[in-house]
């Protein structure tokens, strides 16, 4: 398990944390159910060109829209192609874009949001109100506009989330840095003379990243539902590569034929809860604070 | 801090914002590497050399950035948002045509998410840890976790193609017309026009799409809402009041329930933004006429002066929903005016 891994050494590296983390978290059965599906989710991507029956492109015109059955077990799409192996590989496409467009956003926002608090005065008023109007443009609304202006495709999409969201992480990460910044150890290394990049990258930087880890952990469920909504509506990857927004929007014009869109929506709705609830019991187990809840 | 000094703030600082965004939407279109020539005439008009200097004249795009926005901001003043590439009438036009729509659904989600959200969070944070509980904390992970569309469509089939009871896609039936134009909500024009007939075919083609758009704002609203209503049931003048003997359900609802809504009126502002986009999504799955469906047929056709048209638009009423909640915040707990 991925996420248990990369726990492991901030646990350590906080006293306050370690043991507490591991104990709370896995006494919960559906963070473990969770788990297992993303798990599962993962080795699907992986293992897709294995497991999937046929290719994510081959055609079988004479057996086009064939409803679920022995050959096609989620049935066919309007050009002949089986479902059951578009979704799989649609795992592919969906689980690292999700990754990679929250991930820019974390490093870009932490990056400017820090500055901020860092810097104080007027830098920091400046990119507080920048954030601020950001935030008022709905994302779908906002990646739009940047669809529009660099062209539908997976990299634009990537960019257009990342764009929709770095304020977020951006105030986040300057309200940790203010709370971090007057420490005492923040002070005792001063005082001992690192200098203020040292101070703010070892001192400030590495003590806030973990709350910031744990906060974009939650966001990557987020991230997939909002690169599948822009696939939906066509500023995604071209329909033949296999993804599920764009596989439901095939199934739109298809009502009858339920199982075009009913799979790949299923396989967004099952990946995106188990992620939400492990963000969740993350969140949980390592904000005491929240425990009570 | 008075109560007229804090909306007097807030309300000065409103246009401020609105000039931000012009701003920021002119650096938007001003930053991309496409050729805002070719882009706004499309290829055939970018050809001839007289409609570009026109072009180039109006826009200012002859002159310096900082010219160039100054002139943007006067044609803005103006009305002049530019001509639509896909639909050939002027931005504005097309814009006041379709956002009513879009207001009307989002309102209609907004209310379906309030009347189901809070009376869920209550019943799952005085019940908690029952089966209850789990249900709706269960329904609204679901609620959150699901593609807004893919929901649509799932309705649209199950509702419509199989079961017959909800209408087609679109705002009315074809066999009817529009009531005359007063506040673009359909609903509320065929009532004004005493036309009833109307205005129930109306609301049942508003029912689906709102129910569908307010999933995931009920999620929200329904977390929000357990979440406070423990907090407060902790409290001390709940305990009191139920030392004093009152009705459990007396206490739940005048001391606990009244107070726990507090946090939630703010959710309700930012969540809109939520609903806006998803607005975007549900409208092209119902046929919907409203900002979406014209925001995705311009996106998808490049038209960049529609889509900035859209974003100047809803960023606008995103700003005056959560102006409006925070004053009806600063209304029902004095607290915040102290800030």
């Amino acid at each position: 398990m991925a996420t248990d891994a990369t726990l492991r050494p901030a646990a350590k590296r906080r006293g306050v944390f370690s043991g507490a983390v591991p104990k709370s978290f896995v006494r919960s059965p559906l963070a473990i159910a969770s788990i297992v599906v993303v798990a599962g989710w993962l080795a699907v991507a992986a293992a897709s060109p294995v497991i999937a029956p046929y290719g994510p492109l081959a055609q079988d015109i004479v057996g086009r829209l064939a409803p679920p059955g022995p050959a096609h077990w989620f049935g066919t799409d309007p050009l002949g192609r089986d479902i059951l192996s578009r979704v799989l590989y649609g795992a592919r496409l969906s689980i690292p874009v999700g990754v990679a467009a929250v991930g820019l956003a974390v490093v870009l926002g932490t990056l400017i949001g820090s500055t901020a608090g860092v810097a104080g005065g007027i830098v920091d008023e400046a990119i507080m109100r920048l954030t601020d109007l950001m935030l008022a443009f709905p994302t779908v609304i906002l990646a739009m506009i940047i669809s529009a202006a660099l062209g539908a495709g997976i990299r634009n999409a990537i960019i257009a989330i990342m764009v929709a969201w770095w304020p977020t992480y951006a105030r986040f990460a300057r309200g940790l840095v203010l709370g971090a910044r007057d420490r005492e150890y923040v002070e005792a290394a001063r005082a001992v003379g690192a200098s203020p990049l040292r101070v703010f990258i070892r001192h400030v930087l590495l003590n806030i990243l973990s709350p910031i880890v744990i906060l974009s952990t939650l966001d990557v469920g987020r991230a997939i539902l909002t690169f599948a909504s822009l696939s939906f509506l066509g500023l995604g990857p071209p329909p033949q590569i296999p993804e599920w927004g764009s596989e439901i929007a095939a199934g739109r014009d298809y009502l009858d034929q339920w199982w075009i869109a009913t799979f790949p929506g299923l396989a967004i709705l099952t990946l995106v809860i188990a992620l939400n609830v492990v963000g969740d019991s993350l969140r949980d187990a390592l904000d005491p604070r929240l425990r009570k809840a | 801090m008075n109560l007229q000094a804090y909306v007097g703030r807030r309300v000065l600082v409103l246009p401020l914002m609105i000039l931000g965004i012009t701003l920021l939407t002119f650096v938007l279109s001003h930053a991309v590497p496409s050729d805002p020539v070719a882009a706004n005439l499309g290829d055939q008009a970018a050809a001839d050399p007289q409609a570009v200097a026109a072009f180039k004249h109006r826009w200012g795009l002859d002159r310096s950035l900082p010219e160039q926005y100054l002139v943007y901001l006067g044609n803005l003043v103006r009305g002049d948002m530019g001509v639509s590439i896909t639909t050939h009438q002027p931005v504005l036009k097309d814009l006041s045509q379709h956002l009513p729509a879009t207001i009307e659904l989002a309102t209609a989600a907004m209310l379906l998410s309030l009347v189901f959200g809070i009376p869920l969070g209550i019943v799952s944070a005085v019940r908690r840890d029952t089966v209850i509980d789990q249900i709706g904390r269960g329904g609204s992970l679901i609620g959150v976790s699901m593609p807004v569309f893919w929901l649509g469509l799932v309705a649209l089939f199950v509702f419509y193609a199989r079961l017959g009871w909800a209408p087609s896609a679109g705002q009315l039936s074809p066999r009817l017309t529009l009531p005359p134009f007063a506040t673009g909500f359909v609903v509320i024009d065929a009532l004004l026009a005493g036309q009833a007939g109307v205005a129930v075919d109306a609301l049942s083609h508003l029912t689906l799409p709102a129910l569908v758009l307010a999933s995931s704002a009920v999620g929200i609203i329904t977390r929000m809402m357990r979440g406070s209503m423990l907090e407060v049931l902790g409290e001390d003048y709940v305990r009191t009041a139920r030392a004093k003997g009152l009705a459990p359900r007396r206490v739940t609802v005048r001391h606990a329930a009244r107070n726990a809504l507090l946090p939630v009126i703010t959710v309700i502002g930012l969540s809109f933004g939520g609903l806006l986009s998803g607005a975007v999504v549900t409208e092209t799955v119902f046929a919907w006429p409203g900002l979406g469906s014209y925001a995705f047929q311009s996106a998808t056709s490049l038209d960049f002066p529609a889509i900035m048209g859209v974003g100047i638009v809803v960023a606008t009423v995103y700003i005056l929903v959560n102006l409006l909640v925070d004053i009806a915040y600063a209304i029902v707990d004095p607290r915040i005016r102290m800030g």
